[in-house]
């Protein structure tokens, strides 16, 4: 494993032979090297920085980790939980970076969408895709992170959606991650106007005491009319590094559910961007987070109104138990002229044990005067009177306890209009809740 | 309960003075006073604050956050804004060696 980082961990010389070896258009070279640039003038985030004053990442190395090197075409991926029972429109698999499958059904296919690994996409499609790839939806430099990220990224997926095609059925998006390895997958969507998709994606360890890094982005494109539901499992093994940078951008009547659940990784630290760029756009964004052990989730969203006639509504949902710690600090900034905006934050945090930690920071950022903004935060541990009264109905206090956590993340489970994801998300709570007396 | 490892030599450290070490999966503060060796979390339980940059005053360390003060020997906060002790590991020193045994509590 050492001899393995040593050859191929992050010098110029590796990422350079990395970027030649890739066979890409000179367009998609040259942004990798300019990323590259900025990651070697940059310096790691530090405490002093507001946004990682509270998410130490001292311990981690990245001379530990590999660049992206290909796997075998039959690489076995982690069952998935999302899809348990549900018909898929298309699939898309990739390991340790690495495309493994992909499938699109024929009458997708035919109508012009695309699905797949954005690896070979970008080759076979690279003049229809450059414009988003150039779009900067993410900011390709907006630290080290996402410098690094550009520059090396490798596997992910990629949805393209032409105008006023809807799918009707999801499509199913997995990245796989071994133990020690790394995922530097960059997942674009794109609806173009009136299209109509639903995406089910996850992230995931084949172990869950397993580690990696995961330094990734998802940019997310719904055009004028269009409507997207996005869910999204981030379920790692318990010592990977996260950082993600992730972003939609909303046209005129745009509308995106976005579903995040976080249950996995070591220390995770993830920016959720929205923008609302066209009048009548709406987004309703659920998080739904579970921490244990040591685990460290770090949550920085912004849903930016940029024109009026807007909509934004986030419901993020933590419960914490062990020593772990969540840090959620949210934004929403409203541009000038934007009136008539509604927007919406809030996170309830639920404790479940004495040394579990909830830093809870909303934010208001408001430069137009004719707009509805309201934010809220709670904070609380299990009602010891509620658990009194089911054991009196004959729970054990374990039971009480799942009972409590299932309806703290109801209101959340009961916005999710997907059944298999709603289930899903709910066994795998259930079956984390430890007995605390 | 887990083994002494060792981080540092005595003379690394100035009496008095600190030094920042990496433990395990842990970030730890070693503080030399009086001719003893103490060891904290380099956590203000306050706002996550690193104490090995903060003031060392006695036995007392300032998180340079908000200047919530430790006592090094226990990890017991002596002033506001902290009100929750930050973890104290058992630290030892044969001759020259500095260890540090990790407190799981």
């Amino acid at each position: 494993m050492t001899a393995l980082a040593t050859e191929t961990s992050f010098s110029p010389a590796s990422v350079a032979a990395f970027v030649e070896s890739r066979n890409e258009p000179g367009w998609l070279q040259d942004q990798r090297r300019a990323a590259w640039d900025v990651f070697c003038r940059t310096d790691w985030p530090g405490r002093r920085d507001e946004e990682w004053m509270r998410t130490d990442i001292r311990l981690f190395k990245l001379d530990k980790f590999s660049l992206p090197a290909p796997v075998e075409a039959a690489s076995p991926a982690p069952v998935s939980v999302l899809t348990e029972g549900v018909e898929l429109a298309g699939a898309s698999v990739s390991v340790d970076s690495w495309p493994v499958s992909s499938r699109l059904d024929r009458r997708w296919a035919e109508r012009g969408v695309l699905l797949g690994s954005l690896d070979q996409l970008v080759r076979e499609h690279g003049e229809r895709l450059r414009p988003f790839l150039q779009r900067r939806i993410v900011d390709p430099h907006y630290d080290r992170f996402a410098a690094l990220h550009t520059a090396c990224w490798s596997g992910g997926h990629v949805l393209y959606v032409p105008r006023g095609v809807v799918i009707d059925l999801p499509m199913h998006l997995l990245s796989a991650m071994r133990d020690g390895r790394v995922d530097f997958g960059h997942t674009l969507i794109v609806l173009e106007d009136g299209a109509e998709a639903t995406v089910l994606a996850e992230t995931a360890s084949f172990h869950e005491a397993d580690g990696g890094l995961h330094c990734g982005a998802t940019e997310i494109l719904v055009e004028r009319g269009a409507k997207l539901r996005f869910v999204h499992l981030q379920d790692w093994g318990r010592s990977v590094w996260h950082f993600a940078q992730q972003r939609a951008i909303l046209g005129c009547d745009a509308s995106l559910q976005w579903t995040v659940a976080a249950l996995g990784s070591r220390l995770a630290k993830v920016n959720q961007h929205v923008g609302l760029t066209g009048q009548g756009g709406s987004c309703q964004v659920n998080g739904v987070l579970f921490t244990e052990g040591k685990q460290h989730l770090t949550y920085h969203t912004l849903q930016h109104h940029q024109v009026p006639h807007c909509r934004s509504d986030f419901l993020y949902k933590a419960a914490l138990q062990d020593r772990s710690r969540t840090v959620w600090r949210g934004m929403i900034k409203v541009d000038p002229g934007a009136q008539k905006t509604d927007g919406y934050q809030r996170n309830d945090n639920l404790l479940l044990s004495d040394q579990a930690r909830a830093d809870s920071i909303p934010g208001l950022e408001i430069e137009a005067d004719d707009v509805r903004c309201t934010h809220g935060s709670t904070s609380g541990k299990v009602d010891e009177e509620l658990v009194f009264y089911a054991m009196s109905r004959g729970f054990t206090r374990r039971e009480a306890v799942r009972l409590i956590v299932s309806g703290f993340f109801q209101q959340i489970f009961d916005r999710i209009t997907i059944q298999s994801v709603r289930e899903a998300l709910g066994h795998a709570i259930a079956a984390r809740v430890r007995e605390y007396n | 309960m887990s083994d002494f490892i060792r981080v540092a030599k005595v003379a690394d450290i100035p009496d008095p003075g600190k030094q920042t070490v990496e433990v395990e999966d842990a970030v730890l503060v070693l503080f030399h006073v009086g001719g003893r060796f103490y060891c904290l979390d380099d956590v203000c339980t306050h706002d996550g604050g690193p104490l090995g940059e903060g003031r060392l005053h006695d036995h007392a360390i300032a998180c340079p956050r908000h200047g919530a003060k430790f006592d090094v020997r226990t990890g017991r906060p002596l002033t506001m804004p902290a009100i929750v002790p930050t973890r104290a590991h058992e630290v030892r020193v044969d001759g020259e060696e500095v260890s540090v045994r990790i407190n799981e509590a």
